[in-house]
C-alpha cells in the first residue's frame, strides 16, 4: 500500500531493517529481503540524512522535524522542509521507514 | 544540502572505511557454532561425529552467542561468519541465525548443505544471507561419498544445493583438492563456474586437526597432494596464477624486511577478524588454537580478549634458532603454508618448522621463475 507522505506524516525506522552507528555514521543494514535496491547492501547516509533519521522518532511530524534542523543547520525552513520530505520518500520507498500516519 | 542523502556502496568506497582502515577494529568474526558434523571427511580439521555428546556439552548456547555478538557488535563488528562443523547439524541454527542478523551484522553460512531443508530456505529468503558457501566435495557419487564416507550424502548434498539455487540464494561454491577427489577437481572447477557466477576457489593445501587426533591426522597427511601436483593445480587456473604472478614482487622477496626480527606473528591475525571456537575459546584467527594464545569468553569479556590479551599474542616471539634462521627469514615465506598457526598444528610448536610446507613453496617459487624464463605472456 503506496502512503501519500506529507510535511504533517510521521515517520519511524522500519522494523525490517537495523542502524547502527559505527564510527559515528549511521549504518543501516536490511533484516528481510526487498529493501533497498538490492538484498545484498548496506547503506550509509550522508550528514544531513544522518541528522534527519536520528529525528524520525515516530513522535515528531516532519514539519517539526524540518524546524528542528533549521534551527541546528540555520538554514531556511523551506528549503530543510523539501530536503525532508525528499528523505523520507526516498527511504519510504526502499522500506527503511515506515509512516506512522 | 546537496542531493541524494542515501547510500549504497562497497564499504571501500565509504568514508566509514576511510575511518575504520587504519585502526585495529574487530570488523568481522567467526563463529563456529558446533565442531560436530554429519558427514565424516577424510581431510577435516575440526569434524566430531553427529552424537558426540560431549562436544555438544561445550557448545555455546543461543544466549552465550547473543553475548559474544552483542560485544562484538558494540566494538563495531559487521560481518559474521557461522561455521563449523556442519551449523545446520544445530536444530536451534534458525535461532542463532536470525539473532546475529537482528543486531545488524551481515551474516555468511559455511555449509556442506546436506542438511538443508524447506525451513532454512523459507529463512534465508525471507531473511537473506550475505552469502552462503558451500564446499563441493565430489561432483559424483563415488568422489563425493569417498571424501565424506557418508553413503547417501551426494543425493543429500546435491538436493541441498539445488534448493538453495533454485530459491535464489547467494551462493559461493568452493573444493578442497585432496588425493580423493583429485581426479574429478577439473570436472569439480567446471561444475562450480557453470553453476555460481561469483569467482569459484579451491584449496589445495590441507592443515592438520584441531584437536591433534593422530589417527586423523595420519588420514590428513595422506590426503595431502604432492607439492608438483599442488602447482599444477594452481598453473592450470589462469586467474589464480595470474594472481599469484602479479604479487610475486612480494610473494618472493629478498630483502624480507623483517629477517632481524624475532617476533612469530607478521601475519594479519588480531587486526580486524577474530574468530569463536563451539566452546567459546576466542582465537586470533581460525587456526591458532594453541593453549596460550586462546582466551575463554566464557570467562572473560570480548574487550579484554582483543584489547588486551591479542596484543600479548601478537608480541610472542622465538628464540629457537632453526626457526630463526629459515623460516623467518626465508624469502618465498609468503608462498608458504606457514604461519604460527600451521606450525603449532604440525609440529606442536609456534615456530617449528615444516618440510611439506617449504617444499610446496620452493615448487612454487620453481615455478614462477620457469614461467618468467619461459617467456610466459602472463609474468
Amino acid at each position: 500500500m503506496e502512503t501519500n507522505i506529507t510535511h504533517d506524516t510521521i515517520c519511524t525506522p522500519s522494523d525490517d531493517v537495523v542502524a547502527r552507528k559505527i564510527e559515528g555514521e549511521i549504518v543501516i543494514v536490511p533484516l528481510v529481503s526487498g529493501i533497498g535496491d538490492a538484498d545484498d547492501e548496506f547503506y550509509t547516509l550522508n550528514e544531513t540524512g544522518q541528522a534527519i533519521w536520528q529525528k524520525l522518532d515516530g513522535q515528531r511530524t516532519l514539519k517539526a522535524v524540518a524546524s528542528d534542523l533549521a534551527s541546528e543547520f540555520s538554514s531556511p525552513k523551506a528549503e530543510l522542509e523539501n530536503d525532508v520530505l525528499g528523505f523520507v520518500c526516498e527511504l519510504t520507498r526502499m522500506g527503511m521507514l515506515v509512516a506512522k500516519r | 544540502m546537496d542531493g541524494k542523502m542515501t547510500y549504497s556502496i562497497e564499504i571501500q568506497q565509504s568514508s566509514l572505511w576511510d575511518k575504520l582502515k587504519d585502526k585495529r577494529a574487530p570488523l568481522s568474526f567467526n563463529i563456529e557454532v558446533t565442531a560436530r558434523c554429519n558427514n565424516a571427511c577424510r581431510h577435516c580439521y575440526i569434524n566430531l561425529p553427529e552424537d558426540d555428546s560431549a562436544a555438544k556439552e561445550l557448545e555455546l548456547r543461543v544466549a552465550e552467542i547473543g553475548d559474544i555478538a552483542e560485544q562484538a557488535v558494540k566494538l563495531g563488528a559487521m560481518w559474521c561468519l557461522i561455521t563449523g562443523g556442519e551449523p545446520l547439524i544445530r536444530p536451534d541454527f534458525p535461532e542463532i541465525y536470525l539473532m546475529l542478523k537482528r543486531k545488524g551484522l551481515l551474516v555468511s553460512l559455511f555449509t556442506n548443505a546436506t542438511m538443508v531443508n524447506q525451513g532454512h530456505v523459507e529463512l534465508f529468503k525471507k531473511y537473506p544471507p550475505w552469502d552462503v558457501e558451500v564446499t563441493v566435495y565430489g561432483i559424483t557419487r563415488e568422489t563425493y561419498e569417498r571424501v565424506t564416507r557418508k553413503l547417501g550424502s551426494f543425493d543429500m548434498f546435491m538436493n541441498g544445493l539445488n534448493m538453495l539455487m533454485n530459491n535464489g540464494v547467494r551462493v559461493r561454491l568452493k573444493s578442497m583438492a585432496i588425493r580423493s577427489n583429485l581426479a574429478e577437481h577439473g570436472a569439480i572447477a567446471e561444475f562450480c563456474r557453470k553453476l555460481t557466477k561469483d569467482n569459484y576457489r579451491f584449496d589445495p593445501q590441507i592443515h592438520m586437526r584441531y584437536d591433534g587426533d593422530p589417527m586423523r591426522n595420519s588420514e590428513i597427511n595422506a590426503e595431502r597432494l604432492i607439492p608438483q601436483e599442488v602447482v599444477a593445480l594452481e598453473r592450470a587456473g589462469e586467474k589464480r596464477m595470474k594472481s599469484i604472478q602479479q604479487n610475486c614482487s612480494t610473494l618472493i622477496n629478498n630483502k624480507f624486511t623483517h629477517k632481524e626480527c624475532d617476533h612469530l606473528f607478521h601475519c594479519g591475525a588480531g587486526n580486524w577478524i577474530f574468530n569463536v571456537g563451539y566452546d567459546g575459546k576466542f582465537r586470533l584467527c581460525s587456526s591458532l588454537c594453541q593453549a596460550n594464545t586462546v582466551y575463554d569468553l566464557r570467562k572473560g569479556k570480548l574487550t579484554d580478549a582483543w584489547f588486551n590479551f591479542s596484543p600479548s599474542v601478537l608480541d610472542m616471539r622465538s628464540h629457537r634458532k632453526e626457526y630463526l634462521e629459515t623460516c623467518r627469514r626465508c624469502p618465498i615465506v609468503n608462498l608458504c603454508l606457514w604461519c604460527p598457526a600451521h606450525a603449532h598444528l604440525e609440529t606442536g610448536a609456534l615456530d617449528g618448522t615444516t618440510p611439506y610446507f617449504c617444499q610446496v613453496a620452493h615448487a612454487r617459487a620453481d615455478s614462477l621463475i620457469s614461467r618468467k624464463q619461459l617467456g610466459d605472456p602472463y609474468y
